[in-house]
């Protein structure tokens, strides 16, 4: 027998008592829907937590910092960030990119206001690697010298000394608008230990998104130009001892114009103040960076933080996921009580089959392709019908969930449901798979009847 | 050389604590070409004999040889291609697929068989222009009298070019009127194809279509004799 005569034949078969095939198959399609409705909210739930982790920093960027050293711990344990540190971490496999990173603070003006800026500098043809992305204007290319680019909340960096300000007041949340800044020229004054004082015009190119909460307050430029900064710092200072090191910039921060005394410290000048290191993928990050610490690295990423969610989240789905389960198990044995019904209808049609020259192989065959297809069609209407509740929910359930909607600027809406293709291919899978064990039993009593005995009493 | 062999058969049943014995000992040859009628009253064991001879049952002792193999040794994989290729069935009751119209009825041995479905089409119909059924070959079986539906099974029977057809009661449910006409033609059509019959009957005038009659008593062939009347 060809499969395709199989499963015509097992079709019209169904097709014959219409009520009991809809029922049956009403319960395939409320199990199956039960089951992908309730991974969905599991699904939904991971992404959400990732999105909003992902504000507050990529999950692709590995942080390693400079070590540091406390009085009575002199750094012995943690390695420190020099060139020879970014080439080991550069070797590690999974590291796609990184760039050494330069902090300097100081006191800045952007016309007639005036602030503290961060500068921080980056291997400009990295920028993209490393996940920066500028809602206007454009990221550093290897040729900017003074250009930098800026966070969205650099703006709030300033104010207006003519104004009255009391920067201890809390005023609600800055509300500086980003793009201001934009093809505007900041002036950075830096002075260094001999009591000199150098100003830099740098010419903003472009503002960050504001995707991550982590960059929104720093300004980026090249590295190169950053060296010359640090080392102009630098000049005059005698001592690396504890202090003057770990807050070298700060001091600049703290007290600027005022010129901290220091002795010379060179060591100094082959630190960074960290890297950032790129990744793949999530499960890259959250190795390489456990494998930096066990380097002794002072590593972070905002992955570390993901595996509590998602164990938490793993629990969450296994409840629902069972419940479901329960559900299409109800409709599983609704499936074999059709089929067992079915036989009984139908012992005299199975003998006569038999006797003209179906094999067991055959009989067996029709019973569970039908079955299968009543699982296909239950579980093909059942992903349609879970699409719609997991709209439905979205719709209606997330502004339930999160009243006002207040959320982080620039955030998505958060997903409450979710249905990954991979879960409509396992919904299938399962279905189909479903209706043929439930087929089983009822297939076996079909080939072990008896044509005679059925044909004379059928 | 005979087609169908069976030697010393013997079916026993057990019915709760009791056990029947349905055969005690038949012997039977058919020959190639023969349309023989097992004659006997009901519970005589004829029908018995036929399923036995068409491998439908295994006899308690004693074997069938059908075109020299002993089918009643076979499993039932094999004795299944036996139906599928050589055997046709005709029942009493019609036993035709209620969801199916004539003309799938007539074509469902083919289905198993793996041919295609226009070839299936074509030879269904060709079948049931020859029993006189064209004008209702998209009927189903609840659609029709009993002797269209009988006219129908034999197509059915007729359909794989059998060597051989076992025929049950074939007009056991029809009028006389019927009857006639359905012998008539079933004993023409295997005529014509140098095919064998083997029919079981209670009924004298049915039995006296076939070239030879054996008749049964209580599970044994206890006469023969020639028949050829019509």
């Amino acid at each position: 027998m060809k499969n395709y005569d199989l499963l015509v034949l097992a079709n019209k078969n169904l097709w014959r008592r219409k009520g009991r095939t809809v029922l049956t198959v009403l319960g395939v399609i409320i199990g199956t829907a039960s089951i992908v409705v309730m991974l969905s909210l599991g699904i939904g739930l991971v992404e959400s937590q990732k999105k909003q982790m992902e504000q507050w920093g990529s999950l692709n960027i590995i942080r390693v910092h400079q070590a540091w050293d406390f009085p009575g711990h002199e750094g012995g344990q943690q390695k420190r960030l020099t060139d020879e540190a970014i080439a080991e971490i550069r070797a590690i496999k999974g590291v796609t990119a990184i760039s050494p990173a330069i902090e300097v603070g100081g006191e800045a003006r952007f016309g007639r206001k005036i602030g503290h800026i961060m500068l921080v500098g980056l291997e400009p043809g990295l920028m993209e690697q490393l996940e920066f992305s500028v809602s206007d204007g454009r990221l550093l290319n290897q040729d900017d010298r003074f250009n930098v680019v800026a966070g969205s909340q650099v703006i709030n960096n300033f104010w207006d000394p003519k104004q009255r300000h009391n920067p201890w007041e809390w005023e609600g949340p800055p509300q500086g608008d980003p793009l201001e800044l934009l093809d505007q020229r900041l002036s950075l004054t830096l002075h260094n230990n001999k009591q000199q004082k150098r100003i830099y015009n740098l010419n903003v190119v472009g503002i960050l998104s504001q995707k991550t909460m982590e960059r929104a307050w720093e300004v980026y430029a090249p590295i190169s130009e950053l060296r010359k900064m640090r080392d102009f710092i630098n000049q005059g200072r005698q001592d690396n001892s504890f202090q003057e090191k770990m807050y070298m910039d700060e001091k600049v921060i703290i007290s600027p114009g005022r010129p901290t005394p220091a002795r010379p410290a060179p060591k100094l000048e082959e630190q960074y103040s960290f890297a950032l290191v790129r990744t793949d993928d999530v499960g890259d990050t959250r190795r390489i960076s456990k494998e930096l610490r066990d380097r002794s690295y002072n590593a972070y990423s905002m992955a570390d933080n993901l595996e509590g969610i998602e164990e938490a989240a793993r629990r969450f789905q296994a409840i629902l996921g069972g419940i479901g389960a329960i559900t299409l198990l109800v409709a599983a044995i609704g499936i074999t009580n059709t089929m067992v019904m079915s036989i009984y209808e139908r012992t005299r049609e199975i003998a006569i089959m038999k006797v003209i020259g179906a094999s067991f192989r055959e009989i067996r065959w029709l019973f569970l392709a039908e079955s299968s297809l009543i699982g296909l069609l239950g579980g093909s209407f059942g992903i349609g019908l879970s699409f719609l509740l997991s709209s439905v929910l979205n719709r209606y359930g997330a502004s339930f969930m999160n009243p006002g909607g207040g959320m982080m600027p620039g955030s998505e809406a958060i997903q409450i449901s979710m249905i990954p293709p991979w879960l409509v291919g396992f919904a299938l899978l399962f279905s189909i798979s479903i209706g043929l064990l439930s087929g089983i039993y009822p297939a076996n009593r079909a080939i072990r009847l008896d044509p005679i005995t059925a044909m004379r009493h059928g | 050389m005979p087609i169908l062999e069976l030697k010393k058969i013997v079916k026993k049943y057990r019915v709760g604590k009791e056990i029947i014995t349905a055969l005690d000992g038949v012997d039977l040859v058919v020959e190639t070409g023969e349309f023989i009628a097992i004659l006997g009253t009901s519970g005589c064991g004829k029908t018995t004999l036929l399923n036995i001879a068409a491998g439908l049952e295994r006899p308690t002792r004693g074997d069938v040889i059908f075109r020299g193999v002993t089918i009643s040794k076979l499993k039932e994989k094999k004795t299944v291609m036996f139906r599928r290729k050589q055997m046709g069935f005709i029942f009493q009751s019609y036993n035709l697929l209620p969801a199916l119209t004539a003309q799938e009825n007539v074509a469902l041995p083919l289905i198993f068989d793996g041919i295609k479905p226009r070839e299936r089409t074509l030879r269904a119909a060709k079948m049931l222009k020859q029993v006189g059924l064209m004008e209702r070959r998209k009927h189903k079986p609840a659609e029709m009298s009993g002797g269209q539906q009988q006219r129908v099974s034999i197509a059915r029977a007729l359909i794989n070019n059998p060597r051989i057809i076992f025929a049950d009661e074939p007009t056991g449910n029809l009028d006389t009127r019927t009857t006639m006409d359905i012998m008539s033609h079933l004993q023409q059509a295997v005529k014509e194809n140098g095919q064998t019959l083997v029919m079981v009957t209670h009924d004298q005038e049915v039995a006296a279509f076939a070239d030879r009659i054996i008749y049964m008593v209580d599970g044994r062939i206890v006469q023969e004799k020639q028949g050829g009347i019509h």
